[in-house]
């Protein structure tokens, strides 16, 4: 079943243009997005948050559209990213007491589990973090309320080895339980081991989305890894 | 919105916007242009501002689930809160001027605006200019603070014309001591309130009209 629609968005910036993206995510699975820095992961991210405007398109979730449903669709979805922190100077928990007021389904046990799980202390504040554990205060938010669709732009830079371990048993473990995810990264060795489908984009425009196995077929040679395949992709795109 | 003021207060508000509050006391000061303390006030909120952006706010705020205008109503509800504040010091300031200080040598001496309801009018009208040039300005891009440039200079602009109005013949009547001219004077109190309102409200629907139209 299709969660997250988005039907033919284009979005035009002086040196930049998003060229009728469209995908859509199925319910339950982790979907990839992949694509070199600049080639409009975050922008396409961005626009499903409707953090900007499109000049054409519609992007739906669960069947509604999100200019309209907007409220609605986000008390249904957690969006984290691992570049950007928020309030540094406010301690996690000064953080989580405000955000929790806007979702009626926060739910506070999940919330310690996490917090637990990620070895976060609620005392500390984000500017204290490192990179890898500010990507997990931003994962806690996202999954504390939650969320059936779960938005990731590369939430799993900056992570040592093992933490990285740990976010993928996570994510797959959300997907058994129903949860929607659409996982941007540079690092594709994280899709190879967690992804169901995979989503290539390419100077703005979609050049691939499939299922996983189908995409390695297709555009893989014997023995090439998803690294390899999307080295070459791009290669030969520049050549 | 008591959730989206709690927002404000308790993530992106800067202590200075309390701190700066004490600038309301500026209006028991004799020789001085007592009017500049509205304007430090709105110098405390302006602090706030800088800190929301520093502290990410804007996105993070757009990513909860409200809807965008609520990211500019809990920015004005907080910028009201404060202003109300600091106008309800200096009325009971202004108050304790007009009574129990009404006769005290300083003030009687005092060349400039004495504290009365046309001072607390002007205040209004200050906050008023804040909300309306600084706040409408901020939410043009929701980073750039440039928009304080203007305000200053139009509260100035206002200062001097506050300040000026007693010495011009026939408008003597401004710098009321106690409550002479008081019909008058409450008068202007209530044009001031009026514009105040009129300022905010005006300046609040340009400000939602821009946000949404800008990219975060």
């Amino acid at each position: 079943m299709e969660i997250v629609t988005l039907d033919g968005i284009c979005k035009t910036y002086p040196a930049f243009r998003l060229n009728n993206v469209s995908f859509s995510l199925e319910s339950g699975k982790i979907t990839g997005f992949i694509g070199r820095n600049g080639a409009g992961k975050t922008t396409t991210i961005k626009s499903m948050l409707n953090l900007i405007h499109t000049d054409s398109g519609e992007i739906r979730y669960f069947g509604l559209p999100l200019i309209g449903h907007e409220t609605e669709i986000k008390q249904r979805i957690g969006y984290s990213t691992g570049t950007v922190s928020w309030y540094p100077r406010k301690t996690i928990r000064q953080i989580i007491d405000v955000t929790r007021r806007f979702y009626p389904n926060w739910d506070e046990n999940a919330c310690r589990h996490y917090m637990e799980l990620f070895s976060l202390d609620e005392r500390k504040k984000p500017m204290e973090l490192s990179e890898g554990m500010k990507v997990k205060c931003n994962l806690l938010f996202a999954l504390s309320h939650g969320a059936e669709v779960l938005i990731l732009d590369e939430p799993t830079s900056g992570l040592d080895p093992f933490s990285r371990d740990e976010l993928l048993e996570l994510f797959m473990k959300l997907k058994e339980n129903g949860v929607t995810i659409l996982f941007s990264t540079h690092i594709t060795s994280d899709l190879e081991r967690c992804a169901d489908n995979i989503i290539y984009i390419s100077h703005g425009e979609i050049q691939a989305d499939c299922p996983k196995t189908d995409f390695m077929q297709n555009y893989g040679k014997p023995d090439e890894t998803l690294e390899e395949i999307f080295l070459r992709l791009e290669r030969e795109a520049r050549a | 919105m008591k959730t989206l003021l709690q927002k404000e207060i308790r993530l992106s508000a800067s202590v200075l916007s309390y701190c700066f509050l004490a600038a309301a006391v500026m209006t028991l000061l004799p020789g001085y242009p007592i009017l500049c303390g509205a304007f430090f006030v709105t110098l405390g909120i302006f602090h706030s501002f800088q800190n929301a952006r520093e502290a990410n706010d804007i996105v993070y705020s757009a990513l909860l689930p409200i809807a965008k205008t609520d990211v500019v109503k809990g920015k004005y509800l907080f910028s009201v809160m404060i202003e109300l504040a600091a106008f309800l010091i200096m009325t009971l300031l202004t108050l304790l001027r007009m009574t129990v200080l009404a006769d005290a040598q300083p003030y009687r001496a005092n060349a400039l605006m004495n504290a009365n309801p046309f001072f607390l009018g002007m205040a209004l009208v200050i906050f008023g200019l804040f909300n309306l040039i600084f706040i409408g300005g901020f939410f043009k891009t929701a980073y750039k603070l440039s928009p304080f440039v203007p305000y200053i200079i139009a509260t100035f602009l206002t200062i001097g014309a506050a300040e000026t109005a007693h010495h011009i013949p026939g408008f003597g009547a401004c710098n009321a001591f106690g409550f002479e001219h008081f019909p008058l004077q409450i008068t202007l109190l209530l044009g001031g309130l009026v514009l105040y309102i009129v300022l905010t409200g005006v300046s609040y629907k340009i400000a939602c009209a821009r946000f949404e139209k800008i990219d975060l």
